[in-house]
C-alpha cells in the first residue's frame, strides 16, 4: 500500500526542482502527461520517461517515483496482457503500457515535490471558492491522521476476536462493519472538534483572506518556463513531422 | 498569578450575568443562571464533573455560543466591554482564544508557521504584519525552530504549543483552555503549565483553565471556581475553596494533600496554612 | 526506528504491574506484543507458553484482553446488548453462555438500564465503562488497561478504582499503562518504568519511586503523598499508601507527642 501511496504523499526536501514557483512545477509535469499522451513511438515514449526520471533525480525523490513506478508496473503489465488479447499487437502493447508509466510517474513529480499547503495557493490563484480550498487542503493534512485512526480501530477490534482473514466474500465485508463505524463516527467527531477551532480563529469573516506566503516568480522559474515549453514544442513538432529534424 | 492589585481594584474583563443556556435538542439548561466577574490578569480554574457545564460556560465566553450553536440562550457575557452574542466571530476571536483539548483537531494547515498565521490570514491581516506577528507569536511559544515541521513531524507537546501560538498570534486579552493536558504526559503537561504562568506574568492575559488535574494548576490559579449541575457552586482562592469539605461531593478531583488536609482538620489537627503542595505541608508538620 | 530495545518481562500469573514512562517510551507499543497485534522483529513473547508469533491475535485475545484508551474506536453496535455480545460470539461462545456472560457484565458494570440502548449516545464515562465490560464479559486471565484514567472525573475514577479491586480478588493478572501516578500510588503494583524503548527499573513501586534522579531521566512524576512523606522529620517506616493511612499517622503521632 505504501509503495502506491508514497509516490503521491508530499516529502519535504531541499532541491532545485523544489525551488520553482508551484505553477512552474505544474506545468512541468502537465508537459510530461502531454507528451506522454502525444508520443507515437516506443523509443518517444521511453525518452519522455526518462526524462521524467531526471527531473525526479533533480527534485532528489528518484527513489520515491522509482518506487511507484516499478509498482504501477505491475497494471502496465497487466495494459499489456489486455492489449495482447484484443490482438493489437505486441509495439501497441508495449507502448502503452510504457505510456502508462509515463503517466503515472508524471503526475507523481507533481505530487511528490508539492505541499497541500502549494496546492492551497495554486487552487487560490485559479480563483477556487475559498471553502472548497479548504475541504481540499484539511482532507489532505488529516489523511495520514485517519489512517491512524483505522488501525488503531483494526486493532481494538482484532482484540476482540475479530477476523479479517478468515470467511467468505461476504463474511469479510461484514467484517468490515465494525471498522467502518467507528471511523466515520469518529471522523465526524473530528468535524466537529475542526469546525469550533475554525470559527474560533475567524474562519469565513471575509471571503479575501490574505496569505503569509505569495508565489513570485524568479529569473529560474521563467528560465524553466520559456525552455521546457521550447523543448516540449520541438518534441511535439519532431513527434509530429520527424522528417524536419533531417535537413 | 497577579500578585499587583488585589482583586477587588483590578478592571473586569469577563463579566457573566445570569447566564443560562439550553442546547436545542436537550431538556436542561447546561448553564443554569451562572454569574461571575474575572478581572484581568488574572489565572481562573474551573472544575467540576462530567457534564456540569464547564464546557458550555467555556463556548458562551467565546463566542461560540450562541453564534456557532444556538439555543435558548438567557443573561448576558460581556468581554472587554463587548456583549458576546452580540458581536461577531471576528472580533471575539481578537479578543479571546480558546485551545481545545485535542491538539490534533486544532492544526489545519501544513507547516507550523502557515497554521500559526491561519486566525491572520482570516481577518485580512496585510502579509508584512502577518510576517512579524507570526515570528513573535513562535518566539513566545519556543516553537520558532520547528516553523517548516509538518504537524505529523510533531510531539503532543510540540502541537500543543503550536496550536496556542496560532492563538495567541490573534493577540486576545483573554485566553481559554478546555481541558489542555488531559491527553499530554506529566511532564509535558508541566512545561504547558509553566508557559501559561509565563505569558500571565509577562504579557498580562488573562487565563480561564478548565482542568481535572488541579494539583498542575492550583500554584498557579488566583481563583478556582467550582460548577455542578450548570449551576456555580463554589468561588474563591483556591486554597479556601479545597479547604471546604464540600468540594469532593462536587466530582472534583481533590488533590490528596488537599484531601489530607480536610481530613486532618476533621480529626481537630489544624494547619496554620492550607497547603498547596506536599513540600508545604511537610513543613508545617515538621513545625507541629 | 526501535521502538523497542532489549526488553525483557516476565508477569507472573496474578500479578499486578503498571508500566510508567512519556508518551512514546514504547508503554503502549509493548503491550500491543501481550495478544500478539505486534510481533517481535527479535526476541520472543511466550503468553502461557505459546509463542505469539505461532497464532493469531483472535486467539490470544481469548486469554489476554486488552481496553484500548478511546472507547470511539471500538464502539459500533446498534445496541449496547450487541456490543457486549459481539467478541463473545466472535470466540464462538454458545448462545446460552453469551447471554448468561452478558447479563452479568451489563449488571456488574451499572448499564442494564442501557441494554437496549446505543452506546454511541452514552457519555464518556459510561462508554469507558461499557468498553470494560465488553472485555471482562469474556472473561480474559489477562487483562491490560491502557490509560484507564484520562480525562476522567473524581467520581469515575473511584469506579474504575472498585472494578480494579473486583479484578483483583478474582485473581486476573493486571496490566495498566498509565501516567497517572496518584491512582497507581494506592495500588502499589510492580512498577515497570520505561524510557526511549528500554526498561529503566522494574520492582517495587515505593523503591523505585524515592528514586528522584531515575523519575527525572524518565519524565515520571512522583505521587504527592510519597513527596510527603520524603520531607517529613518524623515518619513512620513504611510510606503512606492514601489518605486515611497519612491521618491515621499525623493524629496519631500528635497522640503520642501530647502523651508526653
Amino acid at each position: 500500500m505504501f509503495w502506491l501511496t508514497g509516490g503521491f504523499v508530499f516529502k519535504r526536501v531541499v532541491s532545485p526542482f523544489n525551488k520553482l514557483d508551484p505553477r512552474v512545477r505544474l506545468l512541468v509535469a502537465l508537459e510530461f502527461f502531454v507528451l506522454s499522451l502525444l508520443a507515437s513511438t516506443i523509443s518517444a515514449v521511453a525518452l519522455v520517461l526518462l526524462a521524467i526520471l531526471l527531473v525526479a533525480a533533480v527534485a532528489k525523490s528518484l527513489r520515491r517515483i522509482g518506487r511507484t513506478v516499478a509498482f504501477s508496473g505491475l497494471f502496465a503489465v497487466f495494459i499489456f496482457a489486455v492489449n495482447l488479447l484484443f490482438g493489437l499487437g505486441l509495439l501497441v502493447a508495449i507502448l502503452y503500457s510504457f505510456r502508462f508509466l509515463a503517466i503515472v510517474s508524471s503526475t507523481s513529480v507533481f505530487f511528490v515535490t508539492t505541499s497541500p499547503d502549494e496546492l492551497e495557493q495554486i487552487m487560490k490563484w485559479m480563483r477556487v471558492p475559498r471553502d472548497v480550498v479548504f475541504a481540499f487542503v484539511t482532507a489532505v493534512r488529516f489523511i495520514p491522521v485517519v489512517m491512524l485512526d483505522a488501525f488503531q480501530i483494526m486493532d481494538a477490534q482484532k482484540s476482540r476476536g475479530l477476523e479479517f482473514e478468515k470467511g467468505s466474500i461476504v463474511r469479510r465485508v461484514r467484517n468490515l462493519i465494525p471498522i467502518l463505524i467507528p471511523l466515520v463516527v469518529n471522523s465526524v467527531i473530528r468535524s466537529g472538534e475542526l469546525a469550533e477551532a475554525m470559527e474560533s480563529r475567524a474562519y469565513g469573516s471575509t471571503p479575501k483572506p490574505t496569505s503569509l506566503y505569495g508565489m513570485r516568480l524568479m529569473w529560474y522559474d521563467v528560465a524553466v518556463v520559456v525552455g521546457s515549453l521550447l523543448l516540449s514544442s520541438a518534441a511535439t513538432l519532431y513527434i509530429y513531422h520527424p522528417v524536419s529534424f533531417q535537413v | 498569578m497577579s500578585t499587583t492589585t488585589s482583586p477587588g481594584e483590578k478592571n473586569i474583563l469577563v463579566s457573566i450575568e445570569g447566564l443560562s443556556f439550553r442546547y436545542p435538542d436537550s431538556q436542561r439548561p447546561a448553564v443554569k443562571d451562572v454569574s461571575l466577574e474575572i478581572g484581568e490578569g488574572e489565572v481562573v480554574l474551573l472544575a467540576g464533573q462530567s457534564g456540569c457545564g464547564k464546557s458550555t460556560l467555556l463556548r458562551c465566553v467565546n463566542g461560540l455560543i450562541p453564534h456557532m450553536y444556538p439555543g435558548d440562550y438567557r443573561g448576558s457575557v460581556s468581554v472587554g466591554g463587548l456583549k458576546v452574542a452580540e458581536t461577531p466571530m471576528s472580533m471575539l476571536s481578537q479578543r479571546v482564544g480558546l485551545l481545545f483539548q485535542n491538539p490534533e483537531n486544532q492544526i489545519f494547515m501544513f507547516s507550523v508557521e502557515r497554521d500559526v498565521a491561519f486566525g491572520l490570514q482570516n481577518l485580512s491581516v496585510p502579509r508584512e504584519e502577518m510576517r512579524s506577528r507570526v515570528d513573535e507569536a513562535m518566539r513566545l511559544l519556543g516553537v520558532s525552530d520547528l516553523a517548516l515541521r509538518a504537524p505529523h513531524e510533531l510531539s503532543d507537546g510540540q502541537k500543543q504549543r503550536t496550536a496556542l501560538a496560532g492563538v495567541m498570534a490573534m493577540r486576545p486579552r483573554l485566553i481559554i483552555l478546555d481541558e489542555p493536558t488531559s491527553l499530554l504526559d506529566p511532564k509535558t503537561a508541566l512545561e504547558v503549565v509553566s508557559l501559561i504562568e509565563r505569558l500571565n506574568r509577562e504579557l498580562g492575559i488573562t487565563f480561564i483553565v478548565v482542568e481535572h488535574r488541579l494539583e498542575l494548576l492550583i500554584p498557579i490559579a488566583d481563583r478556582l471556581v467550582v460548577m455542578d449541575g450548570g449551576s456555580k457552586v463554589m468561588d474563591g482562592v483556591p486554597r479556601d475553596v479545597l479547604a471546604d469539605a464540600r468540594v469532593e461531593a462536587y466530582g472534583v478531583s481533590v488533590p490528596p494533600i488537599s484531601r489530607l488536609y480536610n481530613a486532618l482538620s476533621k480529626e481537630g489537627v489544624r494547619l496554620p496554612k492550607v497547603p498547596e503542595t506536599p513540600e508545604e505541608m511537610a513543613e508545617e508538620l515538621n513545625g507541629l | 526506528m526501535t521502538a523497542l530495545s532489549d526488553v525483557s518481562l516476565t508477569v507472573a500469573k496474578g500479578e499486578t504491574i503498571a508500566i510508567v514512562g512519556e508518551n512514546g517510551a514504547g508503554k503502549t507499543t509493548l503491550v500491543r506484543h501481550a495478544n500478539g497485534l505486534l510481533k517481535p522483529t527479535k526476541g520472543s513473547v511466550l503468553v502461557d507458553g505459546v509463542d505469539t508469533r505461532k497464532t493469531t491475535t483472535a486467539t490470544l485475545s481469548r486469554k489476554v484482553g486488552i481496553a484500548f484508551q478511546n472507547p470511539d474506536h471500538q464502539l459500533f453496535s446498534e445496541s449496547v446488548e450487541s456490543e457486549v455480545s459481539f467478541a463473545l460470539r466472535n470466540f464462538g461462545f454458545a448462545e446460552d453462555l453469551v447471554s448468561r456472560r452478558l447479563d452479568w457484565a451489563l449488571n456488574f458494570f451499572g448499564l442494564e438500564q442501557y441494554r437496549k440502548s446505543s452506546p454511541l449516545v452514552l457519555s464518556g464515562g459510561e462508554k469507558k465503562r461499557l468498553t470494560l465490560a465488553c472485555i471482562l464479559a469474556w472473561d480474559p486471565d489477562v487483562v491490560v488497561l491502557d490509560e484507564p484514567t484520562v480525562g476522567q472525573d473524581s467520581i469515575q475514577k473511584e469506579k474504575l478504582a472498585q472494578i480494579f479491586r473486583m479484578l483483583k480478588s478474582t485473581g486476573k493478572t493486571i496490566i495498566i499503562v498509565s501516567h497517572d501516578v496518584e491512582f497507581l500510588w494506592p495500588i502499589q503494583p510492580r512498577l515497570v518504568v520505561m524510557s526511549s524503548g528500554k526498561v529503566v527499573a522494574d520492582g517495587e513501586i515505593s523503591k523505585i519511586m524515592a528514586d528522584r534522579g531515575l523519575l527525572e531521566a524518565a519524565r515520571v512524576t512522583q505521587p504527592q503523598l510519597l513527596r510527603l512523606y520524603s520531607e517529613l522529620r518524623s515518619r513512620p517506616p513504611s510510606p503512606f499508601l492514601d489518605v486515611d493511612d497519612a491521618r491515621d499517622w499525623v493524629s496519631g503521632s500528635r497522640a503520642r507527642q501530647e502523651a508526653r
